[in-house]
This record gives structure tokens, C-alpha cells and sequence, in this order.
């Protein structure tokens, strides 16, 4: 009887194992993109990369996690492109050799949000610092409570950022009281929620913001200060180095690049509206072309030869072709 | 909505199943047999029951990452890995519960069987037979686990939109994004999925289909 089970677990087994290995070599080749859970929850990539798949003929596997592991999983080589917004970061992780490259795609900004009515009056700060300056300073006499990321976001970064310049490093603001400095160690969305219970500051991207607000989730938050250069959030699209993983898919993995900083795609990305708002401002930078033994330059430079590489890793024939007007 | 619960039924299906048929052999095995060291192992089972799922994923994410030992395979954020993470999770229960059911029965039967006159193999296949209730009583109580479960599911398959996503990761996304009302409703979903599936397993656990 025993014999009879484990000869039957043996031959499901053998039967999952063999399944496993024969399906990994999928024909269908996509591309595997990791990005942050607040350019995913902001609905962009929903809008612009179907337009990506079509022209390409590529499948765009998305994973949204924070950006501290979406580097991570960039450095384990566990996908193939990142979609970011935390430069320090990003410049180590290109410096240190697994990211090919790094290149401006688009920013949005970080807002100051607070209890609506601005008890602490951080609207008419001088600059973000001089607000988060009027936050301690009520933190520190219980008057006000600031929640935080605390955690590998590139949200977190610029509230670091912020508070160097003030003169407290990480390690200072890691042991503020958590009287009225809240580390929460949660999503950007989460950390709103939190301030509204708590009727507490944050720093926040706006586009986040305006999701929570325009479904009425906040109803006692405002946005009180903007609009300091300071507070830029830019994102960037960066390639896997294919040198270090060489499984990466990486033809691809440039194609998408050049599509997101071509003018269709910055066009594209601009034409995103939601909550009332536009909520990504495209600054990609005029770009040559990475693959193609010529060079185009200016941002309408696409090479045909980019597409048709691109789609030699994906099953579907391209039914349409990038403008191509300056391909030499 | 459907793709996410048919993912989830797939996933965490064949998870219990795979953990079954490891199991329940090892189960029957460990609580039939005598050994040396058989209580510490019986112990170790146990407390594998509380292996938390997120750490069953951290595991095997470390295995399969392309920089880590089988990532050649390249199984991250597919189902496959999510499968894989959640067997982890259903042998240790599936294990320790057919070690008690087999433990009991055998306890109370032993006797008669051997004055009836049955060989050795005979008294094994009456044991896992009159175990059988305790037997799908432990696949439900693995199904249980992992269907459930999200930490292993979010790591290893990443909730990659009509890839990876199942209804626990979907509801983290919905929750995350404030759509409350939304996710509860995923959550009521779950439950139904995991209604059927018991009320199936408990006409197999009164037919005694064996």
C-alpha cells in the first residue's frame, strides 16, 4: 500500500518537475520591468505600455515593489529593465555596473501634506526645508506628528534629502521620537491613510495624493506646501547591465527605453490624465538611438532597425512601425 | 477578476496536491514506523506548522533569483514558483496530521487486525484506510493554508498582472491602493472558492473513496 502512494507521488512529482522544465523555454520572450508601487498604483503603465506591446509585438511583465527592491531584483538580475525614481540610488546602482545606463524619462513632484487648515502654516514656508524646520520644531513640542516612509523609497529619499539640509544625517532622523515622528515602513497610499487617523504631516508624490483625495479617502488632508525645485521627483528608465546577467532580455529592454524617451512616448506620457491632473511631466533629453550602426539623434531618431531586432524576440509580426522620419 | 481566480485554485491546488503526495507517505511513514531520533522529527513537523509563508517565499525567491543557486531555471514570477513555495507550506501540516490520524488508528486496531490474521502489508493498507477521514482532513487543513496565504505568492510571483496574480495579491494591490470595498469583495470570493472545495472534500471524506 505504501509502495502504491509513493509510486504515485513519485509520478506526480516527476510529472510537475518535467512540466516545470519543458515549459521554461517559452518562445514568447517579454520583457520584465520592475517598477515602484507608485508608478504602477498611478495607472501610467496601464495607459502607455499596451501602446509599447503593440508596436513591438512585446509582452511587458510588470512587478511593482518598492524601490529598494526593485534595485534589488535590477542587481540579481531578476528583470530585465527598471522604471525608478530614487537618483542616488540609481547612480550607485549604474556606478557599481549592473545598470547599463541611465537616462531621464520624466518627474513629477513631492507635495507637503497636512492636516487641513495647516495649523502649523508649513503654506508659507519659505522653501521645503524651512517646512519640514516649522514640523520638527511643533514635533519636538508634541504639537504635530510627521508619518514616514522609513523605508527604501525614493519618497523616503527626498525626506532624507530634506533633512540634511537641516543638519540631521539618516542615523539622526532614524532616532527622532516616535512621539511625533511615525516611521511607518509602509506604501506611499498606506502612509496617507495613516496621516489622516493620525491628523499628521507627510511627504508625498502627487500623483498618490491626488488618487486618494479624488476618491475621498483623505477627506482631513490638504496639500500645504509646493512647488520648491527641491521637491522634483524624477524617474528614470534603466537597462540591466547585460554584460553581468546575460540572460536579460536586453534588446528589448533598450527598445523600451528608446520608445519611452522617443517623442511618441514622451507625447504619450504626457497625455496621461487622471484625477483632473496631468501627473507626469516627460524632460527626457534629446536621445540618439542605442542600437544601429547609425546614429540618429534627436528624439524622433527610433531606428527601424530597433523595432525589427525588438520584435526578433517576440513571437507577433509588428503591424506598425515607429516614425522614423530621421532614420539614416 | 476570473483569470485571478483560477490562478489561485491552480496555484494553490496543485501545491496541495504535490504536498499531499509527499506528505502523507512521510506521514504514514513516521508515525507507522519505529526509529531512532522519531520524536525529534515528529517535533520538528510540528513546528513547521508555523513556518510563516513569507519566509517559505524568501526561500525559495533565494534559490530560484538568477543570481542564486537554480536560478538558471529562471521560475521567479512565474506560477511555477508560487507553487513551489506553497508545498513548502502544506508538507509539514499534510505530514503531522497524517502522523496522528495513522498514530490513532493504528493504536486502536493493531490488535484486531493481528488476531485476524493480516500480514504486514495488510495491516498498513487497513490503517490508511480507516485513517482516511484524517487523511483528506489534512489536505483540507494544507489547501486551507496556502490558499490563503500571500507572502509567499507576492515575493516569488511578483503579482504580475495576468501572470501571477491571485486573488491574496490582488487584494494587497486593491487594499494598497485604498479600493477597500473592492478588496473585500475579492476577499468574499476567496472564501467561496474555498467553500467549494471543502464541501467537495467532504463528500470524498463520507464517500471513503478509496
Amino acid at each position: 500500500m505504501v509502495v502504491a502512494v509513493v509510486a504515485v507521488a513519485a509520478i506526480v512529482i516527476g510529472g510537475a518537475v518535467g512540466y516545470v522544465l519543458m515549459t521554461q523555454d517559452d518562445e514568447v520572450k517579454s520583457l520584465r520591468l520592475a517598477t515602484t508601487t507608485s508608478t504602477y498604483d498611478s495607472g501610467l503603465l496601464d495607459y502607455i505600455l499596451p501602446v509599447f506591446e503593440n508596436k513591438s509585438g512585446c509582452k511587458v511583465d510588470v512587478i511593482a515593489v518598492g524601490s529598494g527592491q526593485a534595485i534589488r531584483l535590477g542587481t540579481d538580475g531578476d528583470v530585465d529593465v527598471l522604471l525608478v525614481h530614487s537618483p542616488a540610488a540609481e547612480r550607485d546602482f549604474v556606478a557599481a555596473g549592473y545598470g547599463e545606463s541611465r537616462t531621464l524619462v520624466m518627474y513629477n513632484n513631492f507635495v507637503i501634506v497636512g492636516p487641513s487648515g495647516d495649523p502649523l502654516d508649513t503654506k508659507n514656508s519659505k522653501n521645503a526645508s524651512d517646512a519640514f524646520k516649522k514640523i520638527y520644531d511643533n514635533g519636538t513640542a508634541g504639537l504635530a506628528k510627521f508619518v514616514s516612509r522609513a523605508d527604501d523609497s525614493g519618497t523616503y529619499s527626498k525626506e532624507l534629502t530634506i533633512w540634511s539640509t537641516l543638519g540631521y544625517n539618516k542615523s539622526q532622523v532614524e532616532v527622532f521620537p516616535s512621539s511625533w515622528y511615525i516611521q511607518s515602513g509602509q506604501g506611499m497610499g498606506a502612509v496617507l491613510d495613516m496621516s489622516e487617523e493620525l491628523d499628521a504631516y507627510t511627504l508625498s508624490d502627487d500623483a498618490t495624493l491626488y488618487q486618494r483625495m479624488s476618491e475621498n479617502i483623505i477627506p482631513h488632508l490638504n496639500m500645504t506646501y509646493s512647488g520648491d525645485s527641491a521637491l522634483f521627483n524624477q524617474y528614470s528608465v534603466i537597462p540591466v547591465n547585460s554584460s553581468i546577467h546575460t540572460h536579460v532580455n536586453h534588446i528589448v529592454a533598450l527598445a523600451f527605453k528608446d520608445w519611452l524617451v522617443s517623442e511618441a512616448g514622451q507625447e504619450l506620457i504626457a497625455s496621461y490624465e487622471k484625477y483632473g491632473h496631468q501627473l507626469f511631466f516627460p524632460n527626457a533629453t534629446p536621445q540618439t538611438a542605442s542600437i544601429g550602426s547609425h546614429s540618429t539623434s534627436g528624439a524622433m531618431g527610433i531606428g527601424v532597425e530597433v523595432v525589427s531586432r525588438a520584435s526578433a524576440c517576440c513571437p507577433m509580426q509588428c503591424t506598425s512601425r515607429w516614425t522614423s522620419d530621421s532614420v539614416r | 477578476m476570473l483569470d485571478v481566480t483560477l490562478l489561485s485554485l491552480y496555484v494553490s491546488g496543485m501545491a496541495t496536491i504535490l504536498g499531499s503526495a509527499i506528505g502523507i507517505p512521510l506521514g504514514a511513514l513516521i508515525g507507522l514506523k519505529e526509529f531512532g531520533g522519531k520524536g525529534a522529527v515528529k517535533t520538528l513537523t510540528y513546528t513547521l506548522y508555523g513556518f510563516p509563508p513569507v519566509l517559505s517565499g524568501l526561500v525559495v525567491y533565494y534559490i530560484f533569483s538568477r543570481s542564486g543557486p537554480l536560478g538558471d531555471f529562471g521560475i521567479l514570477f512565474t506560477p511555477t514558483a508560487m507553487i513551489i513555495a506553497e508545498t513548502l507550506l502544506v508538507i509539514p501540516l499534510v505530514t503531522g496530521i497524517t502522523i496522528t490520524s495513522v498514530v490513532e488508528v493504528d493504536r486502536s486496531i493493531k490488535d484486531t487486525v493481528k488476531a485476524l490474521g493480516a500480514s504486514p502489508r495488510q495491516s498498513i493498507i487497513t490503517v490508511m484506510r480507516e485513517a482516511w477521514v484524517g487523511l483528506v482532513m489534512a489536505c483540507m487543513i494544507g489547501f486551507g493554508r496556502v490558499i490563503a496565504e500571500v507572502g509567499a505568492a507576492y515575493l516569488v510571483g511578483g503579482n504580475i498582472d495576468g501572470e501571477t496574480r491571485v486573488l491574496t495579491t490582488a487584494i494587497m494591490l486593491e487594499t494598497r491602493m485604498g479600493h477597500f470595498e473592492w478588496a473585500m469583495s475579492l476577499g468574499i470570493v476567496l472564501l467561496s472558492v474555498a467553500l467549494m472545495v471543502f464541501l467537495f472534500l467532504r463528500l470524498l471524506q463520507e464517500r471513503e473513496m478509496l
